[in-house]
């Protein structure tokens, strides 16, 4: 069935992907060179859904600065989630808004038109919900489910359990009556979940469809699958900008001087400038007002808005917030390395670094594979920075 | 200010419309609201107060028919109160007319008419005209050269719309007052601002001076003063009607504030070439080279016009600011050889109007640099620099200032670039400037600054050079919405005076960039104030290190001498709004307050 209304869920940080969410929420962050939450609109527009609900809480600003009363002419609804406390409590916030079958639809994992059509197309009124899943062999490290024919019979959390094929796209089409269902699903540590709400009307015996979709999905857990979301999506060409020759995506206000060297896949946004001499890409995106000064490399990664890459800098495989600077001769050499995040390391990663909003990494510094470099963090011309930076720290030489 | 609208088309949505675009039009700033519905008969209900007063009055009433004019008043003359609120009807009520702007001959034809035995019902300037329609009306002409007949009598500003019972046409006519006429399908739409009814169609005719429009069923006609129709071109517009929604935020202006970084990325696109340390600005292609360069403006546009003046100054070209009401009627020197620039966010400012009218008629050039394309402003001068804002809501300016200091450094790159020299700093300096805005939305402290000086007996501002608009735009900002004493110095002013004024119960916002001459005077001056007790907050990038002196620090990043009192700003914006929130102000319609000032 055809469905007029979505509720978006934005709220959430995304603790995981600290320190690059420091300043705004995880649908925020860049999927190529736009936010992820831009890729999930546009699905669900293309898609004929026209009433659109946000759910914002974690620096909620950004959300609304970004997406603005209106997307591509629709009417966007906000509902301010103060505390978040789960994606069944975020649902909640909508309820008001509600009154007919509706989709819920993660913010921050890309999904396509495709995928949305899919599951409305599945789902009927005698169904309490039609979740949209995905094949992948990496099931197990997100929400896991299983089919018996089109229906659903099991949704486990990230099981430790390797034998899950299929995983929860976050795509939801839901009747009504969940609304009340949510209310009533236990809370799990203070926290409501979705998925407990649909959890419970299997056990209760209601029938929960699953249908099978297919197409790019993807997300980012830790701040350096933004390279993987970035390479998916420039594979599939699924960015905004006009193709200049394959692969080579260029907005029409860059500017790109005849003497650089853009290698596909790579995508160069609005108001970006790419210097004489340098060579961007493959695999790299950049943002809206990036600058990659003469000379300057940049390979496999993923460069915010309004980041600035001095003359004759490398750039390998990082991951740059908002307006970060890396000064002449700048090295982020790129490659395997083990990461700190939190309390666990996760070894052997490709990463050259994490650099989060407004770091600067002055004119040649080098940053060791795997930094993970804070928001307003420095590195003094000529250092050498490895490891985790914290907010604001100097790293003298 | 007043607002218009008028609508001519499906008989049982004219209500609904009117009252629509009435809404769309509250931004502006009113006191009452009213509608006349039009057709067989003439129905008019109006009501002193905010629109719900007059929906309700109209609850229980049917109101249907094809055309209907509608109004928000702000007063001049007379109270707000139900009998001056627009629509005014002549004395059998088959004539009713909205108007913006003033009649100043109105006494003496208001003298004529109770000379013939009109009775007045209300105390306004524009009771005048529904009375001389009708005599015209009794004098056997019809409606349309009467309305016409009436207006020839008419001195001063004025945009008006008519409805006449029995005819389904509205007539509607401007004289230095703006009004736009909205083209749908079936239907037409005449108002005195787009957003009125960019919800039913974004096709729009900007009408001249003196030009009189007649609506109705089979569309519509425009006529010069002779009465021969003139062609005009219908242009559409690329605002999007939801673009004026709050997008989740408590206000407008903390929205507006918010959208700073993207609306300076908008105004420098396509503009500033990094790779060529080039700065172009199409529309002004055809500038010439003038000697000097005076800025006529009003409130925050003419702190951006002191600021665009001092860049001027510095660049070796002779220039200064003048309010434009005191231009209009005492002006400068002015020749061929110089340039007169209008800065007005609505490009509709009267004031600025006749300042920018009066300079081209003694023969200078004139520009204006202004947010709303086809807008008066940009219309009769000229030369235009549009600053790309989008649309401001707000009353108090927020976005639209900052799109302005870029405007003018983008101006003052223009006069002076003698083709050779490179702006490379410059450049790179406007690049960066919508990412160090977001810095300063990311991290700024104002609530809770603020937050300690909500008892405070007066608050002062205080700033140097560049840093001195700054400082005016900061006490503006303040008392149009905290409805607290606020000033503006210039920082080495204090002492000649005002300084008498400072005691601890007197916080003083010192705006300190940079680290030359003029901020390390500033911090003498912060020194000064110390002496006296008064607590201090300094807004600084922190190069001076003027924070020391200081009870708190709104840090901004450095950005360069040209660009960082754009920043200093934006904490001001932020110290402004959330001390109204602090205070439960109407943040958005500050009382006695309108967005664009239509009447001199």
């Amino acid at each position: 069935m055809r469905l007029d209304s979505a509720v978006v869920l934005a709220a959430g940080e995304g603790t995981r992907l600290r320190p690059l969410t420091k300043h705004r929420p995880k649908p925020l962050l860049p999927a190529a060179n736009r936010p992820i939450l831009a890729y999930v609109l546009d699905a669900l527009i293309d898609a004929g859904v026209d009433d659109l609900h946000l759910v914002v809480g974690y620096q909620r600003d950004r959300v609304q600065d970004h997406v603005g009363p209106t997307y591509r002419g629709r009417t966007v609804t906000y509902h301010v989630q103060e505390k978040q406390l789960g994606t069944g409590h975020a649902v909640l916030q909508a309820r008001d808004a509600i009154d007919a079958d509706f989709l819920v639809v993660n913010g921050d994992e890309v999904v396509t038109a495709a995928m949305v059509e899919a599951v409305m197309d599945a789902h009927s009124t005698t169904d309490a919900a039609t979740l949209g899943v995905v094949e992948s062999d990496r099931a197990a490290e997100y929400g896991a489910v299983r089919l018996d024919g089109d229906r659903i019979v099991e949704l486990v959390e990230r099981p430790d359990d390797d034998t899950y094929r299929l995983l929860n796209a976050g795509i939801y089409a839901c009747g009504p009556s969940l609304l009340a269902d949510i209310e009533s699903t236990t809370r799990r540590a203070g926290e409501l979940h979705l998925t407990d709400a649909i959890a419970e009307q299997l056990r209760d015996g209601n029938a929960v469809r699953g249908v099978r979709i297919e197409g790019l999905w993807s997300t980012a857990t830790y701040p350096w699958d933004l390279l993987t979301v970035a390479r998916d999506l420039l594979a599939a060409g699924h960015v905004d900008e006009p193709e200049r020759s394959r692969g080579v995506y260029v907005d029409e206000t860059a500017n790109v001087h005849g003497d650089a060297t853009l290698q596909a896949p790579v995508v160069v946004g609005p108001d970006a400038v790419v210097g004489p001499g340098a060579v961007v890409g493959p695999d790299s995106a950049l943002g809206r007002n990036v600058t990659v000064e003469s000379g300057a490399v940049v390979e496999g990664s993923v460069l915010d808005i309004d980041t600035r890459i001095g003359a004759n800098a490398t750039v390998v495989d990082a991951v740059t917030g908002q307006g970060v600077t890396v000064g002449p001769g700048g090295a982020i050499p790129g490659g395997e390395a083990d990461v700190r995040v939190g309390t666990t390391i996760h070894e052997n990663r490709r990463l050259g670094c994490i650099a989060a909003d407004r770091a600067t990494i002055g004119g040649g510094a080098t940053v060791a594979p795997g930094s993970l470099v804070g928001p307003d963090a420095s590195v003094a011309a000529g250092a050498y920075a490895s490891g985790v930076l914290p907010e604001g720290a100097e790293v003298r030489r | 200010m007043c607002g218009i609208i008028g609508y001519v088309g499906d008989a049982d949505e004219t209500l609904s419309i009117l009252l629509d675009g009435l809404s769309n039009l509250e931004y502006r700033g009113y006191d009452s609201a009213g509608v006349a519905v039009g057709g067989e008969g003439l129905r008019v209900e109006k009501r002193a107060g905010q629109l719900d007063t007059l929906e309700s009055a109209l609850a229980d009433a049917s109101f249907a028919g094809p055309v209907g004019i509608a109004h928000t008043r702000w007063s001049t003359h007379g109270p707000p109160t139900d009998a001056n609120a627009h629509p005014h009807t002549d004395e059998t009520g088959q004539v009713a007319v909205v108007h913006n702007g003033i009649v100043e001959n109105y006494r003496e034809l208001r003298d004529e008419l109770e000379a013939d035995g009109v009775t007045f019902a209300s105390e306004t300037d524009t009771e005048v005209v529904p009375h001389l329609i009708a005599r015209e009306l009794r004098a056997g002409r019809d409606p349309e050269a009467a309305v016409r007949a009436a207006t020839e009598r008419l001195a001063g500003s004025y945009a008006l719309a008519v409805v006449v019972a029995g005819t389904d046409a509205i007539f509607a006519v401007r004289h230095d007052s703006p009004l736009v006429l909205g083209v749908g399908e079936g239907e037409s739409f005449v108002a005195s601002d787009v957003p009125a009814f960019l919800e039913r169609t974004r096709d729009v005719v900007y009408l001249d001076d003196d030009e009189f429009v007649r609506l109705d069923d089979s569309g519509w006609t425009v006529t010069d003063a002779d009465g021969a129709v003139v062609e005009k071109d219908v242009r559409t517009v690329e605002w999007e009607a939801e673009q004026t929604g709050k997008s989740g935020y408590a206000h407008y202006m903390l929205k507006e504030i918010h959208e700073q970084p993207v609306s300076l990325r908008q105004c420098l696109s396509g503009r500033v070439d990094e790779l060529d340390g080039r700065i172009t600005v199409e529309e002004l292609d055809d500038l010439g080279d003038p000697e000097t360069v005076q800025f006529v403006a009003c409130g925050t546009s003419y702190h951006a016009a002191l600021y665009g003046a001092q860049l001027l100054r510095a660049a070796g070209v002779s220039s200064n600011a003048y309010y434009a009401h005191e231009y209009a009627t005492a002006p400068a020197p002015v020749s061929g050889d110089d340039l007169v620039v209008g800065v007005t966010q609505s490009g509709e400012t009267a004031d600025t109007l006749s300042a920018l009218r009066e300079a081209s008629r003694r023969g200078a050039e004139t520009l204006a640099l202004t947010n709303v394309v086809g807008s008066t402003a940009a219309r009769e001068s000229d030369h235009v620099l549009y600053i790309r804002a989008g649309p401001e809501i707000g009353v108090a300016a927020t976005k639209t200032f900052s799109s302005q200091l870029v405007g003018l450094n983008l101006l003052t790159a223009r006069l002076t670039d003698r083709g050779v020299e490179r702006r490379r700093d410059l450049v790179d300096d406007l690049r960066g400037v919508p990412n160090a805005v977001q810095a300063v939305l990311d991290e700024s402290e104002a609530a809770a600054v603020v937050d300690e000086y909500v008892d405070a007996d007066a608050f002062f501002f205080l700033g140097r050079g560049l840093d001195y608009p700054v400082a005016l735009e900061g006490a503006l900002k303040f008392k149009e919405i905290t409805y607290e004493h606020a000033e503006g110095f210039a920082a080495g002013e204090l002492k000649h005076g005002p300084l008498a004024l400072v005691t601890q119960d007197t916080p003083v916002f010192a705006v300190v960039t940079g680290d030359g001459d003029a901020a390390r005077k500033t911090i003498g001056n912060v020194k000064e104030v110390e002496a006296r007790d008064a607590p201090v907050v300094v807004v600084t990038d922190g190069v001076a290190e003027a924070g020391r002196y200081a009870d708190h620090v709104l840090e901004v990043p450095e950005a360069g001498r040209r660009l960082a009192p754009l920043l200093a700003n934006v904490q001001l914006q932020l110290v402004a709004y959330h001390m109204a929130a602090r205070l439960d102000r109407e943040i958005d319609k500050p009382r006695n307050l309108a967005k664009s000032v239509t009447v001199e």
